[in-house]
């Protein structure tokens, strides 16, 4: 079952490519958005088979693929995954919905957004390091030809900036993987966790470290933030949500996978550390989204900041924080799809991007008010307004956390204040006021200024309307996401706990407490 | 997106008019050019525009009249937008926003009462007026607790509402005539007597001239006495105590929009002078019609409702068709009050404009730089 959902987007690329004739672009789309209607059905299909009392990986696959290295096909689904894999084919569907006047090679651009969408499928469903890692890299190549080629004027830095970060970001995460093979002397590349009888704790940390840093790059964490606010600068809007929206995700998948769930005890021993880390993120991004003149690139440093969230509630690890990250991940997906896109419709009609120069695009008959109005339920959605999937995620990863590290939590509360700044100034200064799209020269003159932007279709806004739908739903009605990932949540969060209580009966053998 | 589109460059979304220098409006005065440019364009958009605000200001006018002589000092009029009409359809059609905007109507009246230039203004502050008003006070007490209760609580409150309802029919007066008169102008363009932004110009000048004589008086009922509240012998007259303080006060001076400048005295946005505002009609922004706090909405929706067909499509075939209609509207709106500026300017010149004596010509030079030095900083970026 779990297959297909590689299998339908893979072979859909695969029929693209080999499409007889020259197709026109309008052919390839309708092709692909068929393609990936088909995935979203089967993934529905799979979240409706799931058994959402289990805590472990059902639906499972597997065969020996190459048993020597220790390569095995062996597919799986959990509350962890499920989520991500729905996010996945919702937001490649909306990413070639919005797809729109493409005729620079449909045919390959096409082919590259499903095998992206079958990559991370496969990333998120592997039981297995190695197949893991397969697909991790799989999903790189698409991504760094999607920016180059169909990216802005600067897109070949962008894309060779993002190649390098995620290869490194690649080799560590092999490096890990292969690592713990050889610490541990056996190829057994499957998800079990491993503890101190099998590595000593140095070792642990060791390759903990190298996994930390590797997703560190991929979600990405401060300091390894550098390239995502340039691939998202250049890439075009639907590129820009499948990276914010899907590829992200990877990281903070890794980081819960298989930082937490294979090296449970390391990662108990590094937990405060890894809080402060999460909260200097936070931190760091609010404030460099602050900074920004460029609406897409405070878009793309409020995901660093968000992403930290998820680090926070990982590392401290109760059942309560470890179900916000997973509802984190399924709204910030959302949320930075849909503030992605309507960025995308704004630079579309008026040519830039610029902070200092957008002003009043709410204007009800000439502005983009529709196209405003959702940029504020977006904004107001990642600022964690109550009846959104922000408030739900980030309330619950600081109830979650709070207890365990309470700095930490309240200086990420901080950061989620600064959301509100930054938004609250993207919205002031390009939404508010008398409507101009050209640097101010003077007051008066400018004031006279007839601008003629043309209008937002109905079928622009309707992925956008989509997805504000979903933030809003999710917000109202929680508990479907939450019954999904509890019990997966509440298992991963037992085993640092297990790991806690061990130390502590160690540090004080005759009982306390 | 993807390469081989042309990229949209911002500077070519925006376009900018022209700004003539004072100087060059005062020679278009007084050699009596048009201010609006001459073409066929102008021409559909001014005379139907002026159609649509005719249908309109003859809603407002009867209903102005309406309130100032039904719902007299009525200390809840809740019906006073209904004409005296309380059929339940009527009703219904008001709750559903099926209506003129006679909000409209109410603000610029108050803009006249708050400006209050002109001889109107005047007269509601000559002891005549006071004892007029004492006398219906007087009766009106008589009859209503409620106002006989604060009329001595508050001495100026039921003065000030005599006032209001005074500038309240005089405008009413003053729109009966306009509205005629751009109804008239819309004929006399489709049976081809008007063929040219001048004629335009020209046809609203004679309409004016001939009305300026006309009498401004204003009598109510109270307890079946009658009482004037502007009496004949005030000797108000159509155009210099009406018409040109109701220019200087929608046209020129108006009301800043809430929204568009701060009102925080402490920005100096916003002149403390009432006699240095440019606000007015000639002044505004086209842009953020419709938006939330710019009243003049209420108008364009208004002159929407009314549009003829030829303006109507017009307007659909350019920017965004139907989607930015009002906008249009308030475009072509200015420019349509830019006409009738140009023919009261026209009408009111002190000397004829061919004289050549030197005193008459230095006397109308004057009287041109004067409207040309304001005229200089409105919206004379549509005129092109």
């Amino acid at each position: 079952m779990l297959s297909l959902l590689l299998l339908i987007p893979l072979v859909g690329a695969l029929s693209l490519a080999l499409w007889p004739g020259n197709p026109s672009p309008g052919r390839m789309r309708t092709v692909a958005l068929v393609v990936l209607g088909l995935q979203l059905i089967w993934s529905l299909l799979v979240l409706l088979r799931f058994d959402t009392g289990l805590s472990g990986m059902q639906l499972q696959e597997s065969f020996v693929w190459v048993g020597s290295i220790g390569l095995d096909y062996r597919l799986g689904v959990d509350g962890l995954s499920m989520p991500l894999v729905l996010i996945n084919s919702a937001l490649t569907l909306v990413s070639a919905i919005c797809t729109r006047d493409i005729n620079q090679r449909p045919r390959i651009y096409f082919a590259l957004l499903l095998v992206i969408s079958g990559a991370v499928n496969g990333a998120f469903l592997a039981e297995n390091l190695l197949l893991f890692f397969l697909f991790y890299e799989l999903e790189l190549i698409p991504l760094w030809f999607l920016i180059s080629i169909w990216g802005g004027a600067n897109r070949a830095y962008a894309a060779t900036k993002f190649l390098i970060f995620t290869a490194v970001s690649g080799i560590l995460i092999l490096g890990a993987f292969l690592g713990l093979a050889l610490l541990t002397g056996s190829v057994d590349f499957s998800l079990t966790p491993v503890t101190s009888e099998r590595l000593a704790m140095g070792g642990q940390l060791v390759l903990l470290g190298a996994l930390l840093v590797g997703f560190g790059i991929k979600v990405p964490l401060f300091p390894f933030h550098n390239w995502l606010p340039d691939a998202h600068t250049q890439a075009s809007t639907p590129v820009s949500v499948l990276l914010a929206g899907v590829l992200l995700k990877l990281g903070t998948y890794g980081l819960l996978r298989f930082c937490m769930g294979l090296f449970p005890e390391a990662w108990a021993l590094l937990a405060p550390g890894l809080a402060i880390w999460a909260a200097v993120s936070v931190l760091f991004g609010s404030l460099a989204a602050i900074a920004q003149q460029d609406m897409k690139r405070m878009v793309a440093y409020s995901s660093v900041g968000h992403m930290g969230y998820i680090l926070l509630a990982a590392a401290a690890a109760t059942p309560v924080a470890l179900l916000g990250a997973v509802f984190q991940m399924v709204s910030h997906g959302l949320i930075s799809a849909l503030l992605f896109l309507l960025v995308g419709i704004v630079y579309r009609k008026t040519g830039t991007r610029d902070l200092s120069v957008l002003h009043g695009l709410l204007n009800p008959e000439r502005g983009l008010p529709f196209t405003g109005t959702l940029m504020i339920l977006g904004v107001m959605a990642s600022a964690g307004m109550p009846g959104m999937a922000g408030f739900i995620s980030e309330f619950m990863v600081f109830r979650g956390s709070i207890t365990a590290f309470p700095l930490a939590t309240l200086l990420s509360m901080v950061g989620s204040g600064l959301t509100a700044v930054y938004f609250l100034l993207l919205v002031n200064r390009a939404f508010f006021g008398r409507l101009a799209v050209t640097p101010a020269s003077d007051a008066v003159s400018d004031g006279r200024l007839d601008v003629r932007l043309a209008p937002v279709a109905p079928r622009e806004t309707i992925p956008a309307m989509g997805l504000a739908f979903a933030v809003v739903a999710i917000g109202l009605l929680p508990s479907g996401l939450g019954k999904l990932s509890e019990a997966a949540s509440t298992s991963m969060a037992q085993l640092p706990a297990l790991v806690a209580a061990l130390q502590l009966a160690a540090l004080h053998p005759w009982g306390v407490g | 997106m993807g390469g081989g589109l042309m990229p949209i460059i911002s500077a070519e979304l925006v376009h900018a008019g022209g700004k003539p220098a004072a100087a060059e409006l005062e020679q278009q005065l007084l050699s009596g050019q048009t201010l609006l440019s001459e073409s066929a364009d102008h021409l559909i958009e001014v005379v139907d525009v002026l159609k649509s605000y005719g249908e309109v200001l003859d809603a407002y006018s009867i209903n102005l009249i309406f309130q100032a002589e039904q719902q007299f000092l009525l200390p809840f009029p809740l019906f006073k937008y209904l004409d005296g009409d309380k059929n339940p359809a009527k009703i219904w059609r008001h709750l559903i926003h099926d209506r003129i905007n006679f909000e409209y109507a109410e603000y610029c009246m108050k803009a006249m009462l708050w400006h209050g230039t002109g001889g109107l203004d005047a007269y509601l502050d000559s002891d005549a007026f006071a004892a007029n008003c004492a006398a219906i006070i007087r009766r009106k007490t008589r009859l209503d607790p409620l106002l006989a209760l604060l009329n001595p609580l508050f001495r100026g409150f039921l003065p000030e509402l005599i006032r209001t309802a005074a500038t309240t029919h005089a405008l009413g007066q003053f729109w009966r005539v306009m509205s005629d008169l751009f109804i008239d102008l819309a004929e006399a363009e489709a049976d081809g007597r008007v063929a040219s932004i001048d004629a335009v110009v020209e046809f609203i000048k004679d309409g004016l001239v001939a009305a300026a004589a006309n009498p401004i008086t204003y009598g109510v009922e109270v307890d079946g006495e009658h009482f004037w509240v502007l009496p004949p012998e005030a000797g108000l007259t159509f155009l210099v105590d009406v018409a040109v303080p109701y220019v200087e006060a929608v046209f020129l001076r108006g009301m800043p929009f809430l929204g568009t400048v701060s009102f925080n005295a402490q920005a100096q946005q916003i002149s403390p002078d009432q006699a240095q505002f440019a606000y007015g009609a000639l002044f505004a922004d086209p842009l953020p019609s419709m938006g939330a706090g710019i009243p003049p909405s209420l108008l364009m929706q208004d002159m929407f409702r009314h549009l003829p067909e030829r303006l109507h499509q017009w307007y659909r075939e350019r920017t965004r068709g139907e989607g930015d209609v009002r906008v249009k509207i308030c475009m072509s709106f200015q420019k349509s009050m830019f006409c009738v500026t140009n023919a009261a300017i026209r009408g009111t010149f002190p000397q004829p404009l061919n004289s050549s004596e030197p005193a008459a010509q230095a006397a109308n030079r004057a009287y041109a730089a004067a409207w040309a030095s304001r005229l200089a900083t409105a919206r004379t970026d549509c005129l092109d």
